[in-house]
């Protein structure tokens, strides 16, 4: 196994107790030569041949006054010059002292056309984050990382994983769901799930860019103009890949397999294991390899992640998430500091009382193996959260 | 006293595939025509009820199938919406497959029937707009035609323009527009998000699903907005996947109408003047003790019609679409809200008396 040099967390000053975890935060390079200075010094003018982008930032589906805000909180640019999500100081600020997360999982966006190219640039990316992120900036030990993997090239994957295995802070792997008409239970993904649960970590999926066409999530019957009916839609394909974990027989071929389902709501969990279930009781003939009823490896092996919130009277969303009961499931998320975030405060009341505790931490703190107190940050009150004395 | 019960979902077939030739446009009696089957996503053992298989083709015997749903089921009218042969590529020949469709259940099954109790589907060609257009307004007048029928498969959603003139035609003449998985083979996209199904339960449960983006599509670009008579049907099911996707569609154009001012009220508005679902036996909780409380949200116990799927293996029973619902929920389910969509609460509260 690798040593990794890391600074210790410093217990030195107060601790606060975790609270809250967050598990979708995206940090950003500082500057196109950042990134570029952790690349194979071969592959620089290959993955970035105009010397200018960082990665490919066209997309077909734009945001709320896209061009203006670059699909970000307004605010949440840093003061001292620079783009959301690039200088680990001011995220700590805003998202960690002001808004009272924890501890943070940092999954960075990236993707490329050509197979080694995109497993290079991964690779790269999971260098400057461990750098940047993981050591230099994380003397409070709160931010966590992903380990950015190429869904095209699975042995890659596989030893990129094994790269990092044994590193305090890199805690899941990261894939897209946008996999090229390859379903997640496909056997071409084995060798990395193999990789992934061999050395604890959760594969993580999170919808990354839409360029080029082929990976914009292919819709069966067409796809939509808008970004609305586009973005209230685009589930279907992590409900089309946990169709495909159960019935092809992923969870069984890997036992210590976790998937977590990132920004891609979870409300669907509910219809898509009834129906499940209930094609399993009558088909059980078809799918030998399927072992249990299809909810139960949901439960065990699935994770989902709460942002964005749908904004539904607050009555009806708790009765429905009562009726759900999947309270050991879901995982809060604000997807600081793009713009679609959700707050802590505004979401914890969305939730039934009685799963809230485990929605806001303990589900992440067991799945990731997360300590129960931090390193607290200067202007934090020893309790966590904001200091408003 | 027995509930009445509308039968929304019933697929009809020839008695061999080849039968379509008799009635098929003789410009076209050469080409060739896919098979209703569908191989690769066949159910293994056969996609309809085992006992069906009696030497015929499964639901293609008119008697038959009338002492099946009449007799022995308890159902009071059924609604026929036979499968085409897919979205060939010659989509003039589709449409002279349509026509011939069309043209057969007209003869054998609607004019032909005795009972009358069997209602029929008027099935057009989307991919080819004028041709679709103009069966409409070939067929519509026929008493029995109640609804017009497209295919889930597509490659554009409903919602994109080019589609518009048929729901215009369709809402022209009360028709609302079923849309169902169809039979046959076409130039169609995989059937999930995430490519093609490896296995048929894996087809099956998630192919209804995609009547989702029609759905948004027809919301989203104005459809129903300029058509108040505009209804569609999704055969399939798919209702419990509603609740959470309409909350987003909701959700997200909250953020996103300026780029859709058409749409003028919340997506789910539309819902209960323009969508109705037939019932699946893949819908709902497994849990009857839920099904009460379930069917609410959303305002389902609305919009949901039982539709048995006959011959389909997962043919369900009335009794077994109601399971868990309360008495006013059953009767929506059963009767209601298909008469009212179909204008046969007249007839039905006739048939009661």
């Amino acid at each position: 196994m690798t040593t990794f040099d890391t600074v210790p967390p410093d217990t030195a000053s107060h601790t606060a107790p975790v609270t809250i975890v967050d598990t979708d935060v995206h940090p950003v390079p500082a500057s196109p030569d950042v990134l570029k200075s952790y690349a194979p010094a071969e592959w620089v003018d290959k993955i970035w041949p105009t010397g200018r982008a960082v990665t490919p930032q066209s997309y077909f589906y734009d945001t709320p006054d896209a061009y203006k805000s670059m699909s970000m909180r307004v605010d949440s640019m840093p003061p001292g010059g620079g783009f959301a999500g690039t200088d680990p100081e001011f995220a700590a600020q805003q998202l960690l002292v002001d808004a009272g997360v924890s501890i943070a999982m940092l999954e960075p966006m990236c993707d490329h056309q050509l197979p080694q190219h995109e497993h290079v640039m991964k690779s790269t990316y999971n260098d400057w984050l461990a750098d940047v992120w993981l050591n230099q900036n994380n003397a409070h030990g709160r931010w966590r990382g992903a380990i950015s993997v190429s869904a095209q090239t699975p042995a890659d994957a596989a030893r990129e994983v094994e790269r990092w295995g044994g590193h305090p802070y890199m805690a899941e792997v990261l894939m897209t769901p946008q996999t090229r008409g390859i379903p997640f239970g496909n056997p071409h993904f084995d060798p990395l799930y193999e990789a992934a649960a061999r050395n604890g970590f959760p594969i993580a999926t999170h919808l990354m860019g839409q360029t080029p066409f082929e990976l914009i999530p292919q819709y069966p019957v067409g796809n939509p103009a808008h970004w609305h009916d586009f973005f209230a839609s685009w589930p279907l394909l992590y409900v089309s890949h946990l169709m495909s974990l159960v019935f092809d027989g992923a969870f069984d071929r890997h036992p210590d397999l976790r998937v977590v389902f990132v920004e891609g709501g979870f409300t669907w969990a509910m219809p898509t294991m009834s129906r499940m279930d209930r094609i399993w009781e009558q088909r059980k003939a078809d799918l030998p390899h399927v072992r249990r009823r299809p909810s139960e490896y949901v439960r065990e092996h699935v994770r989902f992640t709460t942002q964005p919130l749908e904004e539904v009277e607050v009555g009806t969303y708790l009765e429905y998430l009562d009726m759900m009961d999947m309270g050991d499931n879901i995982m809060f998320s604000t997807d600081y500091p793009h713009w679609s975030y959700d707050s802590p405060a505004w979401a914890i009341n969305r939730f039934p009382s009685d799963q809230r505790e485990r929605i806001m931490k303990g589900n992440a703190t067991e799945l990731y193996g997360l300590p129960d107190v931090v390193g607290a940050l200067p202007g934090e009150r020893p309790s966590g959260g904001p200091d408003t004395a | 006293m027995k509930s009445p019960v509308i039968d929304t979902n019933v697929q009809p077939h020839f008695r061999y595939n080849a039968e379509i030739r008799k009635f098929i446009d003789p410009a076209y009696k050469t080409r060739a025509i896919p098979d209703v089957e569908q191989q690769w996503y066949q159910a293994p053992g056969g996609d309809y009820r085992a006992d069906l298989y009696d030497g015929k083709y499964p639901g293609s015997i008119p008697e038959t199938v009338a002492r099946h749903l009449f007799s022995d089921g308890g159902v009071d009218y059924a609604i026929l919406n036979p499968s085409t042969r897919g979205n060939v590529a010659d989509y003039l020949l589709n449409s002279r497959i349509c026509a011939a469709v069309n043209d057969w259940l007209v003869q054998r099954w609607l004019d032909a029937d005795v009972t009358g109790r069997f209602l029929g589907t008027i099935r057009v060609n989307p991919e080819d707009p004028r041709g679709a257009v103009a069966e409409i307004e070939r067929l519509a007048g026929h008493p029995k035609m109640v609804q017009v029928g497209v295919p889930m498969q597509s490659r554009e959603p409903y919602g994109k323009p080019m589609f518009e003139p048929i729901w215009e035609a369709a809402a022209a003449f009360g028709l609302p527009v079923a849309v169902h998985v169809n039979g046959g083979n076409g130039v169609d996209h995989a059937p999930t998000f995430a490519g093609h199904a490896h296995t048929y339960p894996g087809y099956a449960a998630f192919m209804p699903l995609n009547y989702f983006v029609h759905l948004a599509t027809l919301i989203v670009e104005g459809v129903f907005g300029r058509h108040p008579a505009a209804r569609f049907v999704f055969a399939d099911g798919g209702y419990d996947i509603l609740t959470p996707l309409m909350w987003r569609l909701d959700t997200f154009w909250l953020s996103m109408r300026d780029q859709t001012p058409w749409v003028d009220r919340y997506p789910s508005e539309y819902l209960a003047d323009h969508v109705r679902f037939c019932s699946s036996a893949f819908d709902g909780p497994t849990d009857p003790a839920d099904a009460r409380r379930w069917m609410d949200f959303t305002g389902k116990s609305d919009l949901v019609m039982y539709g048995s799927g006959y011959p389909h293996w997962s043919t369900t029973s009335p009794t077994d679409a109601v399971d868990g619902l309360d008495s006013e929920q059953r009767e929506k389910l059963l009767w209601r809200n298909a008469a009212g969509l179909y204008s046969l609460t007249r007839l039905m509260e006739g048939s009661d008396a």
